[in-house]
């Protein structure tokens, strides 16, 4: 029996029962729909982090953190074990234009005139020289304990109501409260921390010390910012700070064995990350991708059904010579169909409720073509997959028997 | 079949005989045995039509399935156009059943979601058949039978007489050996039954090879021969003569 035949045979016995197919059908849509949004979804995020990173891009730096050995995610450390002799060995090296420390402080709460902000933005204590005069929208660095720079992020957070020569109000995580006159406002986030953020002087604000190996105290920070003179070098950079944190380093003394010093570029974050997101969004998917067990027992379960009402029928095939591989191939088509068209449908579903998702979130869409063609297939092999049992139980039917009753 | 094929119904001797069965028995094991069929021996020659009489229970259809492919003996064999039916493997078994045999039901057996044509053309489907000229050659037997203005019909559609005639332009399609009819008039009422029988006696005309079982009397009249069944054994063979005998 050729297999256009069948196509167009088992067609018609999907189509006879609409309402039927629909339903078994929709088991399998369900699932590949839900792996399709998981994966739209996980794309899209993964995207938007990429853009962010990609808008810093040109900025020649790179980022010095501790993290746990052997978990291949992010696991920070937040120890500070960087010291200042560090800051200023570092700043020795061919090729380094600034080192910044990251010192993230601890704040929940800004108010500026009736305006309150509840967490959202960051306050960091940065040293001036992170920061060229170009960076700068407006305004001018900070020079004493009680000035800050705010990022435009923060300023767009109160509606533009912050402004160069306004006072605004921290509180921070101890309980203290203190004010500080706006003296400028810059571009974009710095380091690791948020996009809106108040950044104060490092030199008034930050006094966390350690006892360094050599037995005097200093100050030290969890991570360090590295500004390359130019794009041309960062990768010279990189390599000689790696090579000043494996030998004569403080913090290569001070981080402890299971702990490992990271000196990573922008495309170093950028690939961590996208490779944790795709991690993540694949175990999504494999939980969702569940759903299609589900999908495929629902076929299976119709075809049983069907191969049950359908006994005269086999009979009658049989009678006009019919052999047992002809009515295996009818069924297997019809549970293939049933897949694929359900695998069709549910990449269309899938895409449509992911783009939806994205769109209100407002990440950029992301089309995940690769899972698009797994999906497809999978549909199809479900299909098989499920079609298999009652085909041959409808290849078993015993003509004579089938053909007895009316 | 060809026009030359008029004088076949005396030759009774199993090697003209398109079907032959040699001493067959069928059992059935109900707790008990019984002998569905009990040493039956039977040929149909070459355009003989021949009419199985019998009480309920007495191995009718029984004897349908072994001529029809259907069924194979314990004992003893069944001989299909030249080949043993018994010893062939299922698939082969199958293609022979397509091949030779025109199965015509009293419940008729079309499939109800196919067109006529579309139920006339499934036994060329499955011969797997060149596609050319398939729904022509389904066009022009459901003409013969009549129902050339309701081609595209599916059986809901048409009548019980309408049914049964797209059942034998069905069995006809692809030129069977035999013709096998299971009370074709069974489910049809007496002035419709007689309209399928005519066109049975044209069939015999043509030279076809006819089995037909039936439990009426006068239908069974149409035929050349009444073979009496009883106890899945011939009790007798009875020649009714008939101008082409
Ligand atoms: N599948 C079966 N299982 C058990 N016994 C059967 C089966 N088919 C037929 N028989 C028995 O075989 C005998 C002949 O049956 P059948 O050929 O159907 O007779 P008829 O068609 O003349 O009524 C009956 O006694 C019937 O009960
Ligand atoms: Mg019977």
């Amino acid at each position: 029996m050729k297999l256009t035949e069948s196509l167009r045979i088992s067609w018609r016995a999907i189509t006879g029962h609409k309402l039927r197919s629909t339903l078994t059908a929709v088991g399998v849509i369900i699932g590949i729909a839900a792996v399709i949004v998981f994966m739209v979804l996980g794309g899209a995020f993964e995207q938007n982090i990429v853009q962010d990173f990609e808008e810093d891009d040109g900025e020649p730096g790179m980022w010095v953190n501790t993290q746990q050995v052997g978990t291949g995610s992010f696991q920070f450390v937040t120890a500070p074990i960087y010291t200042e002799t560090d800051v200023e060995n570092l700043e020795a090296i061919d090729g380094v234009d600034f080192v910044g420390p990251e010192a993230n402080l601890r704040a929940s709460q800004f108010s500026i005139g009736d305006t309150r902000q509840t967490g959202g933005f960051g306050v960091q204590a940065v040293s001036p020289d992170q920061y060229n005069s170009e960076d700068l929208i407006e305004g001018k660095m900070f020079e004493s304990a009680d000035e800050a720079l705010l990022t435009q992020s923060l300023v767009n957070m109160t509606d533009g109501q912050a402004s160069v020569g306004d006072q605004i109000r921290v509180n921070f995580d101890d309980g203290a409260a203190e004010e500080f006159t706006v003296t400028g406002i810059v571009e974009g986030g710095f380091g690791t921390g948020p996009n809106a953020a108040v950044y104060l002087s490092l030199e008034h604000h930050y006094n966390t010390t350690i006892e360094t190996p050599r037995g005097t105290e200093e100050k030290a920070y969890s991570s360090l910012i590295i500004g390359a003179e130019d794009a041309s070098v960062v990768d010279d950079v990189k390599k000689r700070a790696t090579e000043y944190f494996d030998t004569e380093s403080d913090a290569a003394q001070l981080k402890q064995d299971d702990q490992d010093i990271q000196v990573q570029t922008i495309d170093d974050a950028v690939d961590q990350i996208t490779s944790v997101i795709d991690q993540l969004t694949v175990f999504i998917g494999g939980i969702a991708g569940i759903s299609l067990v589900v999908g495929s027992i629902g076929i299976a379960n119709i075809m049983i059904v069907s191969v049950t009402e359908r006994t005269r029928e086999i009979g009658i095939m049989k009678a006009v010579g019919a052999r047992k591989r002809d009515i295996i191939q009818l069924f297997l088509i019809e549970s293939s169909i049933l897949g694929a068209v359900g695998a069709f449908l549910g990449v269309v579903v899938g895409i449509g409720v992911g783009y939806l998702g994205v769109t209100l979130i407002g990440w950029p869409m992301a089309y995940p073509t690769d899972w698009v063609v797994i999906a497809v297939v999978v549909g199809l092999g479900v299909g098989i997959l499920s079609g298999i049992y009652p085909a041959w139980r409808a290849a078993k039917v015993d003509p004579i028997e089938a053909l007895r009753h009316e | 079949m060809t026009s030359t094929q008029s004088q076949r119904q005396n030759g009774a001797s199993p090697e003209e005989a398109v079907v032959s069965l040699e001493s067959v028995r069928r059992t059935y094991y109900l707790g008990e045995p019984v002998d569905a069929l009990d040493g039956v021996s039977l040929s149909l020659p070459e355009g003989s039509f021949t009419a199985v009489m019998g009480p309920s229970g007495s191995g009718k259809s029984t004897l349908m399935n072994m001529i029809g492919c259907l069924d194979t003996p314990d004992e003893g064999t069944v001989t299909v156009n030249g080949q043993d039916v018994g010893a062939l493997p299922d698939g082969k078994r199958a293609r022979l059943r397509g091949a030779e045999l025109g199965f015509i039901f009293q419940q008729f057996n079309l499939l109800p979601r196919l067109t006529a044509a579309e139920n006339v053309t499934l036994p060329m489907v499955f011969q797997t058949v060149v596609d050319e000229g398939r729904r022509e050659r389904a066009e022009t037997l459901l003409t013969r039978v009549g129902l050339g203005d309701r081609l595209d019909h599916t059986p809901p559609e048409l009548s019980g007489g309408q049914r049964q005639r797209v059942a034998i332009a069905r069995a006809l399609v692809n030129e069977p050996s035999v013709l096998l009819a299971d009370e074709p008039t069974g489910n049809l009422d007496t002035e419709t039954g007689s309209t399928i029988m005519d066109l049975f006696e044209e069939l015999h005309e043509e030279g076809r090879t006819i089995l037909m079982v039936t439990h009426e009397r006068h239908i069974a009249e149409h035929a050349d021969r009444i073979v009496h069944l009883v106890d899945g054994q011939i009790e007798e063979i009875e020649d009714l003569g008939g101008d082409s005998a």
